[in-house]
């Protein structure tokens, strides 16, 4: 089968490198048909099947943005979602998806979208970077996710919540805890960048598979991408490379 | 009576170091903070006070208006040899003061950080503040331009005369509502487009009505004119704008608020280009004769670029410095190198070198870097070197390179043995700021044996 990805506001929700994450997918399956649906334009999902939708990272003023131009078909991403479609919101997106963005500095308290059960809190002159090294299912225990943190805001939630994956190393949705992201139906959500799919190539297979069952998937570039994936993976296993702040405080 | 105390503590501290045979502004700075939190704001400011600031060319507008203002015959305080930091502002102030605390200096110059424009800014209240541009810089420090330029407006006063690049919406959006603003601008240039393409345009929708925006030019980044076919918004005006950009005649046009002079070209890079209209336009909002900002322009220049080549028989030499973990400033690198004619080969070593072995590097911001220009079918080879080499190497091929050209090698100096150079008509050596004398210098040295030079 052919895939359609749609990307949605990618003229503003492109920072940090994180639509690498579809480009790669793209080159993993040079079939699939990539929709970039435009702030001002009706989303493909709204009107019809798509096989995975992608959010990346915002500025502060783009996540409310993407929070109105959202907010009219909120009842169908519901649908979606918790129907099983893949979506994968990345950085700061998962946040539009809570119940509410709290930016004192900025001076604003907006509701999101309320489809999580979540609240983001941003600190503008606390911005975090780091580390986190997770087991995900999709990937196994011998291929740990790995990623990257660099964020104003910190989220909560229910530990209930189920997680994109709990932290080895490195924080997950906030300091205090190391449940980092967010899964519900088809959902991955995850503050991680890196690209995410591109740090992960075990974890990209399994979403390919995921995405299209009929088809074997195939990584673009895959020795270079394994061979990525293998030395960061040794890297984030030295104990030296890790720092204080990467820990979860109790 | 504690400002003096501050003032004395600091440059007892500033000579106790020159004595020790060491100079700089930073630990003098950081006494007189914390002896002072305040002290930007306590002492005494000449009677002028300028601030320049942006992501790309402060420290050149810095220098090229303090050196203009020495020539006018003032008496100019400026960081030129310090830090940009909060601290380096506190000790340049009090540098330029006496003893008694009184002001020695005519005007100051004053090269910000742009991310500590809150620790500067509301005790400094400028009476200038230029804006060169805001684009993606470290994604760890800087996050992304927005925020810088809601950084900077919520720190600048009211009364701050801002200096802004109207090609520059992001840099255009600062300050209040009260702020007197001046643009400038490059006009249309030959190598310009309508549509922005690359992995890092961060203006792209109408900030009135979110619409897709149009562009009268584009020519990087978010950097161009653009306008809005839906509501009709555009980018401010410019007062000031360079145009007739001629770099064989070293010569371009300078319209001052539509008195157009023909001046010296100080640079034909286009980062340059905005430098030397800025500088024109603060120099004539500073009331410098227009006849002298002219001249100036024959006398002062940039200080060394980033990049140098040399001919080693039929062979160039590209030595390119990047700014590491900033997308934006390998772009233009890339760009650099791949605008070389002939058969090329590259070598490549930009992994950030404080985080080889006490970090991890976040390698997210190669991603907002446009690899695509080394995908050129007339560069034949890149070796990457380092840490990161094959995350580079990925990099490299998720942009179109051919994975065959691409070859990884664990140390960075093994590189300048591994690239071929053989028939080559450039090669260039791509290095950081940071592995500049580790990395770069060997390298080039290799390079130049390897092509029968002599070294240096």
């Amino acid at each position: 089968m052919s895939l359609t990805i749609e990307m949605l506001f990618p003229e503003i929700a492109n920072l940090h490198g994180d639509n690498a994450n579809i480009d790669y997918l793209a080159q993993c399956r040079p079939d699939a048909r990539i929709v970039r649906t435009g702030l001002t334009d009706r989303p493909a999902f709204v009107d019809g099947p798509v096989d995975l939708l992608y959010l990346g990272p915002l500025t502060e003023r783009g996540q409310l943005l993407a929070i109105q131009h959202l907010r009219p078909h909120v009842d169908r991403l519901v649908e979606l979602i918790d129907g099983g479609t893949p979506a994968l919101f990345t950085h700061n997106a998962l946040e539009v998806l809570g119940t509410r963005i709290r930016n004192d500095e900025m001076g604003y308290d907006e509701a999101g979208l309320g489809v999580l059960e979540l609240e983001s809190t941003l600190s503008m002159l606390g911005r975090y970077s780091g580390k986190v090294m997770g087991v995900v299912p999709e990937a196994g225990t011998e291929h740990p996710l790995v990623g990257y943190k660099s964020q104003f805001s910190m989220v909560t939630a229910s530990d209930s919540m189920p997680g994109f994956l709990t932290a080895e190393r490195g924080i997950g949705r906030n300091t205090h805890t190391a449940v980092e992201g967010v899964r519900r139906g088809g959902l991955l959500g995850t503050s991680l960048i890196g690209p995410v799919l591109v740090n992960n190539p075990h974890f990209t297979r399994a979403l390919l598979a995921k995405l299209d069952p009929q088809t074997e998937p195939t990584l673009a570039h895959e020795s270079l991408a394994l061979a990525a994936y293998d030395q960061r993976l040794a890297d984030f296993r030295d104990e030296r490379r890790w720092h204080p702040v990467e820990t979860v405080r109790r | 009576m504690r400002t003096l105390l501050t003032i004395w503590a600091a440059k007892l501290a500033a000579l106790a170091l020159r004595l020790t045979g060491r100079a700089g502004t930073h630990v003098p700075g950081r006494i007189a903070r914390r002896l002072h939190p305040g002290i930007i704001g306590a002492v005494r400011h000449p009677a002028r006070v300028v601030a320049v600031t942006g992501t790309n060319g402060k420290t050149t507008v810095s220098n090229l208006l303090a050196e203009a203002l020495e020539a006018e015959g003032l008496r100019v305080a400026s960081n030129r040899i310090g830090s940009n930091l909060a601290a380096g502002v506190a000790m340049t102030l009090i540098d330029a003061l006496t003893w008694t605390g009184r002001s020695r200096a005519d005007v100051a110059i004053i090269e910000m950080d742009e991310r500590s424009a809150r620790l500067i800014l509301p005790g400094l209240k400028p009476d200038v503040l230029v804006c060169t541009n805001l684009t993606r810089d470290s994604i760890k420090r800087n996050a992304h331009p927005a925020y810088i330029a809601w950084l900077v407006s919520s720190a600048v006063a009211p009364s701050t005369h801002l200096v802004l690049n109207a090609d520059d919406l992001i840099a255009a959006s600062i300050g209040g509502d009260d702020n007197h603003r001046t643009f400038f601008a490059v006009d249309r240039q030959p190598g310009d487009g309508t549509t922005p393409s690359g992995a890092a345009v961060d203006v792209a929708i109408c900030p009135v009505c979110d619409h897709p925006l149009s562009w009268d030019y584009w020519r990087f980044n978010h950097i161009g004119k653009a306008f809005c076919p839906n509501c009709g918004f555009r980018a401010p005006e410019a007062a000031y704008r360079a145009r007739e950009v001629d770099a064989a005649a070293g010569q371009l046009t300078l319209d001052l608020a539509g008195d157009e002079r023909r001046a010296h070209l100080i640079n034909d890079n286009i980062v340059n280009v905005y430098n030397e209209i800025a500088v024109a336009a603060v120099l004539d909002q500073l009331a410098v004769p227009r006849d002298r900002i002219v001249a100036a322009f024959e006398r002062i220049a940039p200080p060394t670029t980033r990049f140098a080549s040399e001919q080693v028989g039929r062979t160039t030499i590209v030595r390119q410095l990047t700014k590491g973990l900033v997308g934006v400033a390998c772009s233009r690198a890339f760009q650099y190198v791949a605008a070389f004619p002939g058969r090329k080969s590259v070598v490549l070593n930009i992994d950030e070198v404080s985080e080889r072995t006490s970090n991890v590097e976040n390698t997210a911001w190669t991603y907002d870097a446009d690899y695509d220009y080394l995908a050129s079918d007339e560069i034949e080879q890149i070796v990457v070197g380092g840490v990161r080499r094959y995350d580079q190497a990925l990099r490299l091929a998720i942009a179109g390179v051919d994975p065959e050209r691409i070859v990884t090698v664990v140390d960075e100096i093994s590189a300048a043995e591994a690239v071929e150079v053989d028939g080559m008509a450039a090669v260039a050596n791509l290095h950081s700021v940071h592995n500049a004398v580790i990395t770069g210098t060997p390298v080039q040295n290799r390079l130049r044996d390897r092509l029968g030079g002599s070294a240096s």
